[in-house]
């Protein structure tokens, strides 16, 4: 039955079985369940002691601890910006926990059975093979033995520590340094020195300077000139701990002539009081070099009446810094009960060129206030950017972007497209695009259309037998073809399945 | 009258040589055949011919009459009575054919210094060109060339090839996308021009327009240069045996 | 934003000072009328003004057109060339003159007219009842959610005289507004303000030049099955600093359509407030900009906003700006669609094209939409002339100033299609042709 649809409309079109089933057998919100184990908690609240204190924690020299405070005091000066269309109770400060680890994660376990059980049940649940679980439970020697199958190195970090980084003998070999930020700190100064604020700068904006004091891991990543990355690199972040802020920092630099796909996977358990997620990704990006970045955010979006969610501050800006530099962010953002996230791209570099594909969707009482930023400074820069929002539910769904070319950005093109699909008459889809072309030779083109699921394409797939969540994941996945398209395979699958259960009772 | 003499060109953006030293001459009234396959340069001759930008001529010359083309803004090689038609002829909403058509007939006979047409004598005169080519009415009001058919925007270059009456026609790819029926209207338009006065340079990937407007002299052109010459059994030749045995034999 | 918010707060604080002070010395300046039917409304213009201040960098809807000059108390002088204002000369219309913002009776056709009650603003507040007591400062007031905007406020507060104009039936001539410029500094407060009745008709013209500095504002109300044309064109050429507002209420079935010209010369920003609130009604609102910034500062804006609160309705907004010598054009546009308002047919395309380097277009087109079943879209492009089309013209003989002119009016055709009538399009495009070709030979 659905082959043959899939030959006779167009509604089929990039979508394929998999969403139905995924439909059919999968529950509402798949991580949701949270994991006990012993953590270790910092005092709630944050003041230049709990800054001294994650500094400590961390083994961090004096320099980085300077730099913290900096932040942190740059921090107190600033008010949280209110410009997005969201809206959401005031956030205490105070009231949240800013360190969290794993009591077990203080001495290295020999072999998996000394490890907390309970957190390899966590990696299971995320779908971590066994192996790369050995290696991110800290297990001596773990990281030396092949793996099979598909090669993804994955850093992860729980609550707020990386927990291990697979695959790191076989990345040294190629040169690549990929470890958790923290890591990176005390073992490769001069590249954390040179770069780290470089692209987001300390006093960026109150959620970025918030990071800054108290981040408190990430993953850090350097692929050295001429360099393919040899696998995919990739970091799972968890929140877990209850009234936890998660701050994690991401820091990838891409020298001269070299290529790395990233890949960052995001999940927390339900719970009804909102957790604060407020994390910056920095990428350098030199000369011929090239960066993918794709995101599958997942965190959990509050439940029906809109209790608990993470809130989702995130600062993610790239800067192809030299002549010749690509990026490419793609996002599929389907949880969290706000998203304030503009991944952008500063083109400074000649000929240099910024993508951004997103699927953002909103359901129940979400909110989402998201987009890019394409800053063309150099010459001959190119730009294109794929969005696709999706509101259901009580959602409100914005796309908020600036494209902007500079005067010394001659001969520069960007192309917009942007579409909002509302499913329902309660939800809201809004765009607000900035484009601010200030040379004549650059040519920009922005287009947006707004509509609600064609009802002739969902009259069609339910004469053919499908129930109407089925036939609406399935025009939406059509819908969002373009930036599936766009995500590394395992990601793609992943995506559309979430795409599915992200809709689920939307209808009707 | 059209002379070309060992031209060489590179496109101004890419260290590309397009044509390698192309030698040309199409006398008076006489109807000349450019083929060759893609890529051999056909299109960049005639767009090098009637001035755009883009390339840059690095060496060789080319004559119309006592006309230097090379040095000549695109409006002037008109008004010396170049013609181009273009093989995808542009879309320009908003600007009225006949308005499109007028403005053009008076700037080309004002830069001769002959008197501009009066609003009547424009009407009458667009009016007895079009029937012949079968374009009504309501096709010289729309916007230039703007939701025409392929067929509609051909016959409109030969309109406008009709009211401003040059010396010599490129036709680049005109039977590009062209059904039989259109074809021949297209042909009958160029054929019912001919004059002693005036000369065509046919550029055509394919014989089959060849049927319709016989030329006196066939060239077949191949990377930038070309590299055979002969008569109308030259087009017949390509016909029954592909490029591919005339590369051959030429080396 | 996120830095551009940082930038934008650190630039307030660099800015900062008392909003009570820039809006006391402005106050000061004006000769504040204390009306008779429009007294009540000036009143709570007033308290509103004062609540509000007058606007700063800080506020998003003027993140791009710098509030300085409006915030003058006084005007600056500007030079301007006296001429008579010779289009839709051949039209025969209603006149009515004003000169540096004030009826002139003796220069203007007598207030009559088959199917229209018309008198001045001026004239009828002398009285202490009017038909326009219900509308005036009343859809300004409700334009003022969710954006502020502080000048039309001034404009109810302290707007001396204007047209008011009650349409009954269908009015053939359209009525004609001639803004005459006499005091080199003139600054100009003119409030005009039209009731169409249900089924009646009107077209109203406005040209001329308006003063050294003006505020217009202009309230209109559609009835059920109304039909308003607006066609303004502002004095080219002549150096003026000026800022306008269309508030519009569109009943049932009803047809609103405003067109504008500006050509050179102008500071200006234009707010058109347009509140969609009758089903299966129209409203387009357009306009076609030239700016040379060579000849004095060119800074035109053009801010909308179209709420859609009822079904079945059709919204356009078709903004064209050619720009050069460093000529700055600003679209900023929104379509809302209200919870409910199904079926909503809204489209918006803003475009500039850039005549040579350092000019620049700005452009914020929005939606903000809570009903499902709409089709909504927006356009927005950028670009210099296109060089194919250019070569296609040249090769046909045309030269070069001939097709950029061609070109030109091809880019502004779409707006200049909004203007329904052939004639008043006919004057139009004359105009503008005859501009562009004497500039083009120049």
């Amino acid at each position: 039955m659905a082959e043959q649809i899939s030959d006779a409309i167009e509604v089929r079109e990039g979508v394929d079985r998999e969403t139905v089933e995924t439909v059919q057998n999968m529950g509402s919100y798949k991580y949701g369940w949270d994991t006990e184990i012993e953590m270790e908690y910092a005092p709630k609240g944050v003041n230049e002691d709990i800054v001294r204190l994650i500094s400590a924690k961390n083994e961090e020299p004096e320099w980085m601890t300077e730099w913290r405070l900096q932040a942190f005091r740059r921090w107190q000066t600033m008010t949280e910006p209110k410009w997005a269309m969201l809206n959401y109770p005031e956030i205490n400060y105070q009231d949240q926990y800013y360190y969290a680890r794993p009591k077990s994660m203080e001495v290295k376990p020999k072999s998996l059975d000394e490890v907390d059980p309970k957190l390899l049940a966590t990696y299971e649940k995320l779908g971590i093979p066994l192996k790369e679980q050995m290696i991110l439970a800290g297990i001596e020697g773990s990281g030396d033995t092949p793996a099979e199958g598909r090669k993804v190195a994955v850093d992860a970090v729980f609550d707020s520590v990386s927990v291990g980084t697979t695959f790191k003998d076989e990345l040294a070999k190629a040169g690549v340094i990929f470890c958790s930020i923290s890591e990176a700190i005390r073992e490769h100064p001069e590249l954390v020195k040179k770069y780290l604020g470089s692209v987001v700068p300390q006093s960026d904006n109150f959620f970025a300077t918030l990071n800054s004091a108290v981040f408190s891991d990430g993953s850090f990543v350097y692929i050295p000139p001429g360099t393919r990355c040899p696998m995919e690199l990739s970091t799972y972040f968890r929140i877990n701990a209850e009234n936890t802020g998660q701050f994690e920092r991401t820091l990838i630099i891409a020298d001269k002539g070299s290529y790395v796909s990233y890949l960052e996977g995001c999940t927390a358990p339900k719970r009804d009081v909102a957790q604060l997620h407020a994390a910056v990704v920095e990428i350098v990006i030199l000369e011929d070099a090239e960066v993918k970045y794709s995101t599958v955010q997942n965190w959990f979006p509050g439940d029906e009446e809109g209790k608990g969610g993470i809130y989702n501050f995130v600062t993610k800006r790239a800067d192809c810094r030299e002549a010749r530099a690509k990026v490419m962010w793609t996002q599929v953002e389907t949880g969290s009960a706000i998203t304030w996230k503009y991944p952008s791209c500063i083109l400074r570099g000649e000929e240099s060129q910024g993508e951004f594909y997103s699927i953002a969707i909103a359901n129940n009482m979400q909110q989402a206030d998201t987009g890019t930023k394409m800053i063309h400074l150099g010459k001959n820069t190119r730009s294109r950017i794929v969005s696709k929002g999706i509101s259901a539910g009580k959602a409100q769904n914005t796309y908020r972007g600036l494209v902007s070319m500079h005067p010394k950005a001659t001969n520069s093109r960007n192309y917009t497209q942007c579409d909002s699909l509302l499913i329902g008459d309660q939800c809201g889809a809004h765009t607000v695009p900035y484009i601010e072309v200030k040379n004549t030779s650059s040519r920009v083109e922005h287009e947006a259309t707004t509509s609600k699921v064609d009802d002739d394409q969902l009259f069609y797939c339910r004469a053919r037998g499908m129930d109407e969540e089925e036939a609406v994941a399935l025009v939406v996945n059509g819908f969002c073809r373009e930036v599936l398209q766009a995500l590394p395979m395992e990601f793609a699958m992943e995506a559309q399945s979430l795409v599915a259960i992200s809709l689920e009772g939307s209808v009707g | 009258m059209l002379n070309i003499k060992n031209l060489h060109v590179k496109l101004e953006d890419e260290d590309k040589q397009i044509l390698k030293g192309v030698d040309l001459t199409v006398p008076a009234g006489e109807v000349h055949a450019i083929m060759g396959p893609n890529g051999s340069g056909k299109s960049t001759l005639s767009y090098v011919l009637s001035g755009r930008d883009g390339y840059e001529v690095t060496e060789g010359e080319a004559s119309l009459y006592d006309h230097d083309l090379l040095d000549m803004e695109p409006e002037e090689r008109a008004a010396a009575g170049l013609f181009l038609a273009f093989q995808y002829p542009v879309e320009i909403p908003g600007v009225g054919n006949l308005t499109f058509l007028r403005t053009a007939v008076n700037a080309q006979r004002k830069a001769r210094g002959e008197e501009e047409l009066s609003s009547g004598e424009f009407l009458k005169l667009v009016r007895e060109k079009a029937k012949t080519l079968q374009i009504d009415a309501e096709m010289l009001k729309r916007p230039v060339n703007v939701g025409f058919s392929g067929g509609e925007k051909k016959r409109n270059e030969i309109l406008q090839m009709a009211m401003l009456e040059p010396k010599m026609c490129i036709l680049d790819e005109t039977d590009s996308g062209l059904d039989v029926d259109a074809m021949r209207l297209v042909a009958e338009g160029v054929n019912a021009l001919r004059s002693p006065e005036r000369s065509f340079l046919v550029i055509t990937h394919y014989q089959r327009l060849l049927d319709h407007i016989k030329p006196d002299v066939v060239h077949i052109m191949s990377n930038g240069r070309i590299i055979k010459t002969g008569g109308p059994e030259l087009a017949l030749e390509v016909e029954k045996n592909g490029y591919g045995d005339l590369l051959a034999e030429v080396g | 934003m996120a830095d551009t918010a940082v930038l934008a707060a650190q630039t307030v604080a660099a800015k900062a000072r008392p909003a009570g002070t820039a809006l006391a010395a402005r106050l000061a300046e004006l000769d504040l009328p204390t009306g008779g039917f429009t007294r009540a409304a000036r009143a709570d213009a007033a308290a509103r003004l004062e609540a509000m201040g007058l606007p700063g960098a800080r506020d998003e809807y003027w993140r791009y057109t710098d509030p300085a000059p409006f915030n003058a108390p006084t005007a600056d002088a500007l030079a301007y060339t006296d001429r008579e204002s010779t289009l839709f000369g051949g039209i025969d219309r209603l006149k009515l003159v004003f000169v540096d913002g004030r009826f002139d009776a003796s220069a203007s056709d007598a207030l009559e007219g088959e199917g229209l009650e018309i008198t001045t603003l001026a004239a009828a507040d002398a009285a202490g009842d009017h038909w326009a007591a219900d509308l005036y400062g009343k859809l300004e007031a409700s334009g003022q959610k969710p954006v502020k905007r502080p000048f039309a406020v001034l404009n109810t507060l302290a707007a001396v005289d204007g047209v008011l104009i009650r349409v009954t039936g269908k009015v053939s001539r359209p009525v004609h507004v001639m803004y005459r410029r006499v005091a080199l500094d003139a600054d100009v407060t003119v409030h005009h303000v039209v009731r169409l009745e249900e089924g009646s008709e009107l077209t109203l013209l406005e040209t001329g030049g308006i003063g050294a500095r003006s505020n217009v504002a202009m309230e209109v109300e559609l009835g059920r099955e109304a039909r308003f044309h607006h066609i303004a064109s502002k004095r080219a050429d002549d150096a003026k600093v000026g800022i306008g507002h269309v508030f519009a209420r569109v009943g049932e079935g009803a047809l609103f359509k405003s067109f504008t010209l500006s050509v050179n010369g102008s500071m200006m920003r234009n707010e058109g407030v347009i509140e969609i609130v009758g089903d299966d009604a129209v409203a387009h609102i357009a306009a076609a900009v030239l700016g040379d910034g060579g000849e004095g500062r060119f800074h035109h804006d053009d801010t909308v906003f179209i709420t859609h609160a009822a079904e079945r309705c059709e919204s356009r907004q078709v903004y064209k700006k050619v720009l050069k010598n460093g000529a700055h054009g600003i679209f900023q546009g929104k379509i809302l669609v209200k919870p409910g308002a199904q079926k909503t047919d809204g489209y918006q395309i803003s475009q500039g094209l850039l005549l040579d380097e350092g000019s620049q277009f700005l452009a914020k087109p929005e939606l903000e939409i809570y009903a499902d079943d709409v089709k909504c879209s927006h356009g927005s492009t950028t670009g210099a002339l296109d060089e194919t089309a250019m070569f296609y013209l040249r090769s046909r003989g045309v030269p070069k100033e001939q097709a950029v002119v061609l070109l030109v009016l091809s880019f502004l055709a779409d707006a200049l299609d909004e203007i329904e009538d052939d004639r008043l399009r006919g004057d139009i495009l004359t105009r503008l042709d005859e501009w562009l070709t004497s500039r083009a030979s120049a």
